[in-house]
């Protein structure tokens, strides 16, 4: 009788422990959908082979105060990797972060920095997140491209979920560039390089391209009119999407 | 946690079953398959209830044409389901008793707080919380479908879940394009 409820046991545990494995991605609870993080372009196909962080970007957990995209350690390393072509979002001074959380932990900070500046903190002082969350952050006075990295801090656990956002801060951002030049002041010489995501003037419509209202592009022999703010996606061809494109 | 309490319950049961001579031999499915499909229509009934609110509110078309399409599949993934645990002679659900998704297992799920939330959304704020509130839930739901293609028996099941991955994975692309 012993031995009869023994081996089942056995079984439970070891086909137990092996379930756990399966079921451990459950662990996974949020990150930044708009302007899309690292995870988020990965998840959506703007860039490619990044691994298993397609099906689930939103399990970049990592004990907090790491300044890596990925939290550190080896899992998810792709979204350290600068030499990806990460998409840059066009963004103006201040920038509305959205999240997609999947599961709502109570939070005890989300921070925001770009290199070790931090940006913005915001205290939930251990409350649950509702159905949505949006925080509005200043850029503090950084130009061009530039990587911002969010981390969210849950109050009980000693872990962080980790999101790193590519923006182009002041690249155009909801609104297109002025067609008459600025009057009085002239214009300052940048200190960074031009964006490099901007798309050229006239260029080709390209798959991954962030664009803008206002930015025109030529496709199949056509021109067309950004309408709205987007990255490109292949089948999302401008006489395809007349929501996004207008023919001129 | 609740996940890993069910499913080494349903195991102790199999595990029973096996262990006893006088028994038939064991059913060609495991409990991955059954909580796969008990969590799925768990899930689906509660992405449900955005589909409804969405479907008709959401004002870009889009969002609308997507959202229209998910409650199509769930409905008919969600018989096919409830078939194949009827047969199996397994409840619908994991547990039935009130409260059973007290603790962890409730963060992974829609709170009737995250749909009050969405209700009382409007215009632009509106089909922004639904694809956000979507995305989430249709993460929750691969997580599900993945588990199954990776531990389950019953070869249709495996099948479905494959189908269902591939399908929320382009949902999720097309919300996030949407969202971003």
């Amino acid at each position: 009788m012993r031995r009869r409820t023994t081996l089942p046991l056995l079984t439970v545990a070891t086909v137990g422990a092996s379930l756990f494995v399966a079921v451990a991605p459950a662990s996974a609870h949020g990150y930044i959908s708009s302007p899309p993080s690292r995870q988020a372009n990965c998840a959506r196909g703007a860039v490619a082979n990044c691994g298993d962080i397609i099906y689930e970007p939103q399990s970049v957990e990592a004990p907090k105060g790491s300044t890596q995209c990925n939290g550190g350690g080896s899992r998810f390393a792709v979204l350290n990797d600068n030499s990806r072509n990460w998409p840059a979002a066009s963004v103006g001074s201040s920038v509305t972060f959205n999240w997609v959380l999947t599961a709502r932990h109570s939070t005890s900070t989300w921070e925001y920095f770009i290199g070790g500046t931090r940006l913005a903190s915001f205290n939930d002082g251990g409350a649950q997140p509702g159905a949505t969350k949006s925080h509005t952050v200043s850029m503090g006075g950084f130009t061009g491209r530039q990587t911002v990295l969010a981390r969210w801090n849950i109050a009980d656990t000693v872990n962080a979920f980790y999101s790193c956002v590519d923006v182009n801060i002041g690249g155009g951002g909801g609104n297109p560039p002025p067609t008459t030049p600025p009057p009085t002041t002239p214009p300052t010489q940048p200190t960074t390089p031009p964006p490099t995501t901007q798309p050229p003037a006239g260029g080709t419509w390209r798959a991954g391209t962030a664009y803008s209202p206002g930015n025109v592009v030529t496709y199949g022999g056509a021109s067309y009119s950004c309408r709205q703010a987007h990255t490109a996606l292949a089948g999302w061809e401008p006489p395809n999407v007349p929501a996004l494109w207008s023919r001129i | 946690m609740r996940r890993l309490a069910t499913a080494l319950l349903m195991l102790i049961t199999l595990a029973g079953c096996a262990a006893d001579p006088a028994q038939p031999p064991p059913p060609a499915f495991n409990s991955t398959d059954v909580m796969f499909l008990q969590m799925s229509l768990d899930y689906i009934r509660q992405g449900e209830q955005v589909v409804a609110l969405a479907g008709p509110r959401a004002t870009n078309p889009r969002v609308r044409t997507l959202i229209n399409e998910l409650g199509g599949q769930w409905q008919s993934e969600a018989a096919t389901m409830g078939r194949w645990l009827t047969g199996w002679q397994q409840p619908p659900s994991a547990d039935p008793a009130a409260g059973a998704h007290a603790g962890h297992g409730d963060l992974h799920s829609l709170r009737p707080a995250d749909i009050a939330e969405l209700e009382a959304a409007r215009g632009a704020d509106f089909d922004r919380t639904a694809v956000s509130l979507l995305l989430g839930h249709l993460h929750n739901c691969v997580e599900v479908t993945r588990m199954e293609v990776a531990g389950g028996q019953y070869p249709p099941a495996k099948a479905l879940a494959e189908t269902m991955t591939t399908q929320r994975q382009s949902q999720i692309q097309a919300m996030l394009a949407l969202a971003a």
